[in-house]
């Protein structure tokens, strides 16, 4: 009787402790490094970046979660996943406007850079080499390349062409939280870079180049999107048709001879862009505009990269259902017009497509839209479901 | 007269080393202070080579200095790029001579003034003589930024522009290459302490005399070859050499 007792109080004993530990052994469970340790079940403590030269003159974007705007990769598994990202750094020729390129400092060549998926708990083992004193070709096909580099090479809009341009450039991940002298350091011309990162919490998050003149860095190109999609995932989610990334961004271009431009530091201090634009060219979204049916649930997520001027950004024709500002799924607001995005301020934003036609994408403020900020979404007709 | 261009001009008599230019000293208000507790430094006069190193010249010192040829460099001294432009350790590309030489490490660059007689300009130094050049070429302010800003955005390939290696005046200060100093790597003080953020993120305009689109191309400059390895071999990073007065009266 007593051996009996006792193991019932063992056992729930046992019980108790289990389900007392269980999110911790789950939690611990993702634990790699003896340095890590867990607060509110998110991953803090990474390891030192470490940085070396290395012979390498593969596909300047690998991994399969990459993709070119305005395209998101779909997260094909179930729970969190550790992702090997490369991005390298170089400069491309990028047209932003008709007859209008420049020699843009670039992630993975092209401006915005490329746009990375993945779910919050993820981790992400993240290297750079900094190829800028090489020309790195993005429009040919590249073996084990991400599906970046085929949406690129569908849709050349940039018409990117490599140049070379020398420069110490470095990466900082809006969706990391680390400290920011280790992990986000500066590298030379043929330096490679690696470090991890969690994507310990869910939104459409900027990353950049935080070399000085941090200013021009950016201005030259050099930003782009992470989207950690929530562990639990949106309300709406079942009810998606699709799903864009919309990036936009200012440009300070003068022309220093025929089609040939160069950057404008004193319009960037006094932030007058030449051009201010959705995905990176004044018609990125017009020749090629976003596609939903009459009645879909169309879901974009949108980053204002700046560098410096803010995004008030609305649907001629649509309201939208629901927007989670930074894309965190507890900042939830319905019934918006047009969100304010400050400069690396995004939103995930729920709409419904009243009816076939064509949905003007605009940033309110006029003086962006008329310098470029200007998309379409164009529906077809009503599908049955 | 300075030693260097004696021994130079005895053994590599086809190559006709322009003389370097005197810079008068004098006193000087940085640009970008590099300590705010001193807004103004004194300058003594040195001599500056009037263009940066060519090739051709470069090609006479690996001669005279084979452990520096492209093959022979001690592999701490380089980051694998160095002189990768050229078509051998002893040859150059055809119709390249009278361009600045490039790929060429901060390790290479300051061994090669040694055996100049020289050193490689301080970032002082090297400063000070732009400014000297922006007024006798008449350069204003803001075409001195555009200029700079422009350079900076272009693409400038392993192709580079060509010197006069004859010159008698300052030149190609702003439009050729960036330019090794002997102390690059920028430091930048609260008094006795390192500055915290160094003006990583933007912050830039603590450390100017005034916030001038001139000034914020000088800090541009300063700061993108701050970060720089000594080892790096680039094809826009070249050099000039300084020296010393005295050398004169020896």
């Amino acid at each position: 009787m007593k051996t009996l007792s006792l193991s019932i109080i063992s056992a729930s004993l046992l019980a108790a402790m289990a389900s007392v530990s269980t999110p911790a052994t789950a939690t611990d469970m993702k634990l790699k490094h003896d340095s890590e340790y867990v607060i509110d079940g998110k991953i803090y403590g990474l390891p030192e970046a470490k940085v070396y030269r290395e012979e390498y003159n593969g596909p300047a974007v690998v991994g399969n979660y990459l993709t070119s705007v305005p395209h998101l990769a779909e997260l094909d598994y179930e729970g969190n996943k550790t992702h090997d990202v490369r991005m390298d750094v170089f400069s491309q020729q990028v047209e932003v406007a008709p007859g209008v390129s420049y020699s843009a400092w670039t992630f993975g060549g092209s401006v915005p850079g490329p746009v990375l998926h993945v779910r919050e708990g993820d981790r992400v083992i993240f290297k750079m080499k900094n190829r800028s004193d090489e020309e790195v070709v993005i429009t040919k096909p590249v073996k084990n390349g991400s599906p970046f580099f085929q949406q690129i090479q569908d849709n050349p809009y940039q018409n990117n062409q490599p140049v070379i341009n020398p420069m110490p450039h470095s990466m900082d991940f809006h969706s990391g939280t680390v400290a920011a002298e280790d992990k986000w350091r500066t590298i030379s011309p043929g330096e490679t870079i690696e470090f991890e990162w969690i994507a310990n919490y869910a939104g459409t998050y900027m990353y950049h180049c935080g070399t000085s003149s941090v200013l021009m860095h950016t201005a030259m190109g050099q930003y782009g999107a992470v989207v950690v999609s929530p562990k639990d995932g949106y309300p709406t989610d079942k009810d998606v048709d699709h799903e864009y990334v919309l990036v936009q961004s200012e440009h300070y271009l003068e022309e220093a001879a025929e089609g040939n431009y160069i950057y404008n530091h004193g319009a960037a201090l006094d932030r007058q862009p030449s051009h201010v634009t959705f995905n990176g060219h004044v018609a990125a979204l017009s020749d090629n505009p976003l596609r939903a049916n009459e009645g879909d649930r169309v879901r974009l997520h949108v980053l204002n990269a700046g560098p410096s001027g803010t995004s008030s950004f609305h649907v001629i024709g649509a309201i939208f259902d629901r927007v989670w500002y930074e894309g965190d799924p507890r900042n939830e607001w319905y019934g918006m017009q047009t969100v304010l995005l400050g400069a690396s301020n995004s939103a995930t934003i729920d709409f419904i497509v009243p009816e076939e036609g064509i949905y003007k994408l605009v940033d309110h403020e006029f003086a962006d839209a008329e310098r470029g900020a200007a998309g379409a979404l164009i529906a077809g007709p009503r599908k049955e479901k | 007269m300075v030693k260097w261009l004696g021994v130079a001009g005895v053994l590599f008599s086809p190559l006709v080393l322009a003389d370097p230019v005197l810079i008068n000293g004098g006193p000087f208000e940085p640009p970008v202070l590099l300590d705010k507790e001193r807004l103004s430094i004194e300058v003594d006069s040195f001599m500056l080579d009037a263009t940066p190193v060519t090739n051709q010249a470069y090609l006479e010192f690996v001669h005279e200095n084979p452990r520096w040829q492209r093959d022979n460099i001690a592999a701490l001294f380089h980051d694998g790029n160095y002189l990768k432009h050229w078509r051998g350790n002893t040859a150059i590309a055809e119709d390249r001579e009278n361009e600045p030489v490039t790929y060429v490490s901060w390790f290479a660059a300051r061994e090669y003034c040694a055996a100049q007689g020289g050193r490689l300009p301080s970032l002082n130094e090297w400063e000070y003589a732009s400014v000297q050049y922006r007024q006798q070429q008449n350069i204003s302010d803001n075409d001195y930024a555009r200029k700079l800003f422009a350079w900076y955005s272009q693409p400038h390939t392993s192709k580079q522009q060509t010197v006069d290696p004859n010159a008698d005046q300052l030149m190609h200060m702003h439009d050729r290459v960036n330019e090794w100093v002997n102390d690059y790597q920028l430091l930048l003080s609260n008094g006795d302490d390192v500055d915290l953020l160094s003006g990583s993120c933007g912050d830039g305009a603590r450390f100017m005399s005034s916030f001038t689109n001139a000034n914020y191309a000088t800090f541009f400059r300063y700061q993108s070859r701050s970060d720089y390895a000594p080892q790096s071999a680039t094809s826009t990073m070249g050099f000039r050499c300084a020296y010393d007065l005295e050398n004169d009266h020896e």
